[in-house]
């Protein structure tokens, strides 16, 4: 089967809130915007009942009543959406290549926005549960399966324990195994207190889960003890795992920065170690992971593409022109040494119109196009004929330089 | 003999009713179906396609209108 191929001017991976932010901002500048979502459109946020901290919701938010109104946001915009995985991905060069299983999509900016999935234990046997057959990792989805039942959390961070609470309205028993001593959970202050006191939860301290085990379905989690190393089989209806969550970064090995844990390195401007691509979100490394810092993220990559984009037309259109030679002065118009230059530039542009064009680029607004010219510094004056860029000149930049180097 | 396309009205059913059903219907599939499963619980959308995609098989969501969707699989093997 061959491919179709479709051009975009940016293409986002991931519709969670830094994806559909990103779409939002792109979408309002004008920009044809594709976004791609393997599965439900608003990401790691629909997994959880209530977002408290999000500003400009008082009475707090279900994640899936959020994030459909942020999706509607960025269809508002023109946002296109398709709702499969990205396989592959090839960034450098201009035209960007963004593949799924039936479509090659070309575009001149990405936005990857893949954000986290849940981390496993690793136990013997959990392959063997996840999905339907007991180990979830999403409590609203799977809550009402579990009325009347008895479950276990794993976990006693911030969603290990707000969800755990959030389980106990509808299962009888909530068992919460604790990596930590007694009393000593990695959540909030707040929950902590509530959840120690909630009659239907109870808590198993200096625990991991050893091993899942069960007919089919899962019947007994296994535990050990870390201190004794005693096993402590548990029946349980159902596992949560709420042990933290790792980056959706696979397709990007080799090609974009990332630390150690695969988390994509960015600057403060969103941007990779490639031009043209931005992260934002749960995906990069970053201090605060949540909705409120990746709508942060999603509007500084949206934006950085629209710039981005805005800076490569006029690179072709206006610099990068054959029908005549031209001169790029790039200067900096707080540097004194630059301006002393300028009248030079313009006299020189006085004498020569019709013959060659004289472009000035502030390097402070732009230092994208100075980049692409090889120019990283100011002053500097950089030629160009049939289309090329032919001389660089740094230093002792006069009139006489400038008319040799023309001819 | 012609590869078929199935459908499969998993329409107001909750987690995990849709996953479970989709296994079960993809074992009497041969290789080349495609599947398409109907839902409106958007808890269905978390797990059939990474699921599918976990077992090799091509996935695709279409969403037909607010909150409903189609989940496309061709089946791989
Ligand atoms: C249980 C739980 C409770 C939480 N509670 C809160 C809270 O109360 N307040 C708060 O602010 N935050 C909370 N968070 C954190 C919040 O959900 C995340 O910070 C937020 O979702 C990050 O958004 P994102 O867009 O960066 O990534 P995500 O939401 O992870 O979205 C990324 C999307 O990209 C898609 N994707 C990845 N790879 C591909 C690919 N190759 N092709 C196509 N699509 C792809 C994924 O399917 C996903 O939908 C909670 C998280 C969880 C799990």
């Amino acid at each position: 089967m061959k491919k179709k191929v479709e051009q975009y001017d940016v293409v986002i991976i991931g519709g969670g809130a830094a994806g559909l932010t990103a779409g939002i901002y792109c979408g309002r500048a004008r920009l044809k915007t594709l976004l791609i979502e393997k599965s439900l459109v608003g990401g790691l946020a629909t997994y959880t009942n209530e977002i408290e901290n999000y500003p400009g919701f008082p009475d707090g938010a279900t994640g899936l009543e959020l994030m459909n109104l942020f999706h509607k946001q960025a269809k508002k915009f023109d946002v296109r959406f398709k709702l499969t995985d990205v396989k592959s991905v090839r960034l450098e060069g201009e035209t960007k290549i963004v593949e799924t299983f039936r479509t090659i999509y070309e575009t001149k900016a990405v936005i990857v926005a893949g954000g986290g999935k849940p981390r496993l234990t690793g136990a013997k046997g959990e392959e063997d549960y996840l999905y339907d057959k007991g180990i979830s990792f999403c409590a609203t989805c799977d809550a009402a399966a579990n009325t009347g039942k008895t479950v276990m959390v794993v976990g006693s961070g911030d969603a290990a324990i707000e969800e755990g609470m959030f389980l106990t309205k509808f299962a009888d028993k909530v068992i919460v195994s604790v990596l930590h001593d007694e009393g000593r959970m990695d959540c909030n202050e707040i929950a902590k207190s509530e959840a120690l006191a909630n009659p239907k939860m109870e808590f198993i301290w200096n625990t991991v889960v050893d091993e899942f085990t069960g007919e089919g379905r899962l019947e007994e989690v296994i535990l050990r003890n870390l201190k004794t190393d005693a096993l402590l089989p548990v029946k349980v209806d159902a596992c949560f795992l709420f042990i933290g969550y790792i980056p959706n970064t696979e397709i990007f090995k080799d090609i974009l920065n990332m630390n150690n844990s695969g988390y994509l390195i960015t600057n403060e401007k969103m941007e990779t170690n490639i031009e043209g691509v931005f992260a934002a979100g749960d995906v990069r490394d970053k201090f605060l992971k949540q909705v409120a810092t990746a709508v942060g993220d999603g509007a500084i990559a949206g934006y950085g593409a629209e710039k981005y984009i805005a800076e490569s037309e006029t690179f072709h259109n206006q610099i990068m022109q054959d029908d005549m030679p031209g001169l790029v002065f790039v200067w900096n118009a707080v540097d004194p040494k630059c301006r002393d230059l300028m009248p030079i530039i313009e006299k020189y542009e006085a004498e020569n119109q019709g013959k060659v064009r004289v472009i000035k680029v502030d390097i402070y607004k732009s230092a994208g196009i100075a980049n692409r010219l090889g120019v990283f510094e100011a002053p500097c004056v950089a030629m160009i004929k049939d289309g090329k860029v032919f001389k660089i000149i740094k230093d002792r930049i006069c009139e006489d330089e400038i008319i040799a180097a023309i001819e | 003999m012609m590869a078929q396309e199935v459908l499969l009205d998993c329409l107001g059913e909750a987690c995990p009713v849709p996953l479970v059903k989709t296994e079960k219907k993809l074992t009497t599939l041969a290789v080349g179906d495609i599947l398409v499963v109907q839902i409106d619980h958007s808890c269905a959308m978390k797990n059939i396609p990474e699921w599918a995609r976990k077992e090799g098989h091509n996935v695709e969501i279409e969403e037909v209108d607010d909150g409903e969707w189609e989940v496309i699989i061709e089946k791989v093997k």
